[in-house]
C-alpha cells in the first residue's frame, strides 16, 4: 500500500492548506505508475500530482475539500 | 493487489488542446504559437501548457496588449509559409482588432485569386457563467459564422478539443477555433465532469464541418454546441427516467455546417429545439430554423422551439446572468414543452 501525499506547494507556509481541484482516476480505478491522478492546488496554483507506483488507487478526499500539504489524498494498492 | 485492468488516462479540455498543438509543433517546424500570456503562463485559460516549457521563447510568443498587432502579424506569417496558432484572450476583445480579421485573414484568399493562402488558427476563449460580465462573456460564434471566409470550430470535450485543433492546424484556410472558458475543466471554474475525458495520447483529426451524434434518442433533437452540449446531455440523463429520448446533435463546426446530420435527426424525431449561447437574433438558431423550413418543414410535428440569450449584454450578477444563459432548467422546460 502506498500513500499519496498532498504536494509541499508553499515552503514558506508548510501548513498551508489546498484543494483536489480535479480527480482524473475515478475512486477504485487501475492507476500506472507515472500517470497524472490529480490536479491540485494552493491559492491559485495548480500542479500535477503522479501516481508514485502502479495499482487500484484508491480517492481519500473529495474535490474541493480543504487537505493539509503533506497530507495522504490518495491509496495506492 | 495488481490489476491487469488498462489504466484510463483522461485529460482536460484544455490540457487537451494544448496537446493537439503540441503535437503539430514536433510534427512541423512551421507552426508557432502567439498571444498574450501564451508562455510561461500556458494562456489564461491553459490552452497554452508546457508549451513554453518545450518549444521556448522563439516558437511560443508572448505579445503585448494589442490585438490588431498580432493577429496582423500572424496573418503576415501564414501567407509568408508559416503555420500560426494564434490566441485572442477573449472573443469579446474582436471589437479592436475585426479589420484583421474579416478584412485580412478572411479574404486574402479571395482577394489574391486563390493564389495566397492564410493558414493560420485564431482561437479565443467564449462563454459566460462565471460573473465576468458583458465584456467577457459572450459566445460570438454567429458573429463570426456570419462573414464569409474564416472555417469555424466549436468544441465541446477533450476528445473534439484536441482532434479539431489538429485538423484545424493541418488547414490551409483560416480557422477560428472558439473554445468555452467553462467547458476547458480548470480547476478554478465551476466543472461539469463531461470536461474531463479519455483523449489518445497520439494525434488524430476531428473532421472540421462533421458534427456528432452526442447522444442517440428518439423523441426530440437537442441541436447545440460548446457547453450547451454538456448541459444538453445532462438533461438528456435526466429525462430518461421520464421516459423521454432525446437526441443530442453537437455541431462542433459552423463553418461548414453539417446540415445532414441536423435534418437526418429532425426527420427521425419530428421535434427539434436548438440550444445556442449565443444570442437570440439574427443568429444559430434562426439559421437551423431556415435550413429545417428550406428542407422540408412538414418534417416537424411541432413548431420549431429555440432557447438563446435574449438580445441583451450578459448581466454579471450572477442571478441575472443565470436569468439570460441557457440553462439545464430551461433546456428541460423546453423538451417538456415539445413533448406535451
Amino acid at each position: 500500500m502506498t500513500e499519496v501525499p498532498f504536494p509541499m506547494m508553499s515552503e514558506e507556509e508548510p501548513d498551508a492548506e489546498g484543494v483536489v481541484g480535479t480527480w482524473f482516476v475515478n475512486h477504485g480505478e487501475t492507476v500506472a505508475a507515472g500517470q497524472v491522478i490529480a490536479e491540485v492546488q494552493v491559492d491559485k496554483v495548480s500542479q500535477d500530482v503522479e501516481a508514485p507506483v502502479g495499482g487500484v488507487m484508491y480517492q481519500l478526499v473529495a474535490e474541493g475539500v480543504g487537505v493539509r500539504q503533506g497530507d495522504p489524498v490518495a491509496r495506492i494498492d | 493487489m495488481t490489476s491487469t485492468e488498462t489504466p484510463t488516462r483522461r485529460i482536460t479540455t484544455a490540457k487537451a488542446m494544448a496537446e493537439g498543438i503540441a503535437l503539430e509543433m514536433r510534427r512541423d517546424p512551421a507552426v508557432f504559437v502567439m498571444g498574450e500570456d501564451v508562455g510561461a503562463y500556458g494562456g489564461i485559460f491553459g490552452s497554452t501548457t508546457d508549451l513554453f516549457a518545450e518549444f521556448g521563447a522563439d516558437r511560443v510568443i508572448d505579445t503585448p496588449i494589442s490585438e490588431t498587432g498580432f493577429i496582423g502579424a500572424g496573418i503576415g506569417a501564414a501567407v509568408e509559409g508559416l503555420r500560426p496558432v494564434v490566441e485572442l484572450m477573449f472573443i469579446d476583445f474582436y471589437g479592436v482588432c475585426m479589420d484583421q480579421i474579416t478584412n485580412h485573414m478572411a479574404k486574402i484568399h479571395y482577394e489574391s485569386g486563390g493564389n495566397v493562402t492564410v493558414p493560420m488558427v485564431l482561437m479565443a476563449a467564449t462563454g459566460g457563467g462565471y460573473s465576468d460580465a458583458a465584456q467577457h462573456s459572450q459566445c460570438l460564434w454567429g458573429t463570426f459564422a456570419h462573414l464569409p471566409g474564416i472555417k469555424v470550430v466549436v468544441p465541446s470535450n477533450p476528445y473534439d478539443a484536441k482532434g479539431l485543433m489538429i485538423s484545424a492546424i493541418q488547414d490551409d484556410n483560416p480557422v477560428l477555433y472558439l473554445f468555452h472558458k467553462g467547458a476547458q475543466g480548470l480547476v478554478w471554474m465551476e466543472k461539469n465532469p463531461r470536461s474531463i475525458a479519455h483523449v489518445p495520447e497520439e494525434s488524430f483529426t476531428v473532421p472540421i464541418g462533421q458534427a456528432a451524434i452526442a447522444r442517440q434518442g428518439t423523441d426530440v433533437t437537442i441541436v447545440t454546441l460548446s457547453l450547451s452540449v454538456q448541459h444538453s446531455l445532462d438533461v438528456a440523463e435526466q429525462l430518461v427516467g421520464e421516459g423521454i429520448s432525446v437526441e443530442v446533435i453537437d455541431l462542433r463546426s459552423l463553418v461548414p455546417l453539417d446540415t445532414e446530420t441536423v435534418l437526418t435527426s429532425v426527420a427521425k424525431t419530428g421535434r427539434v429545439l436548438v440550444v445556442d449561447e449565443d444570442y437570440r437574433s439574427f443568429g444559430l438558431t434562426g439559421e437551423i430554423a431556415a435550413v429545417i423550413a428550406e428542407h422540408d418543414p412538414t418534417m416537424l410535428k411541432k413548431p420549431f422551439r429555440r432557447l438563446a440569450v435574449p438580445d441583451v449584454p450578459i448581466p454579471y450578477a450572477r442571478v441575472l446572468e443565470q436569468a439570460v444563459l441557457p440553462t439545464r432548467d430551461k433546456i428541460t422546460d423546453h423538451v417538456k414543452e415539445l413533448m406535451s
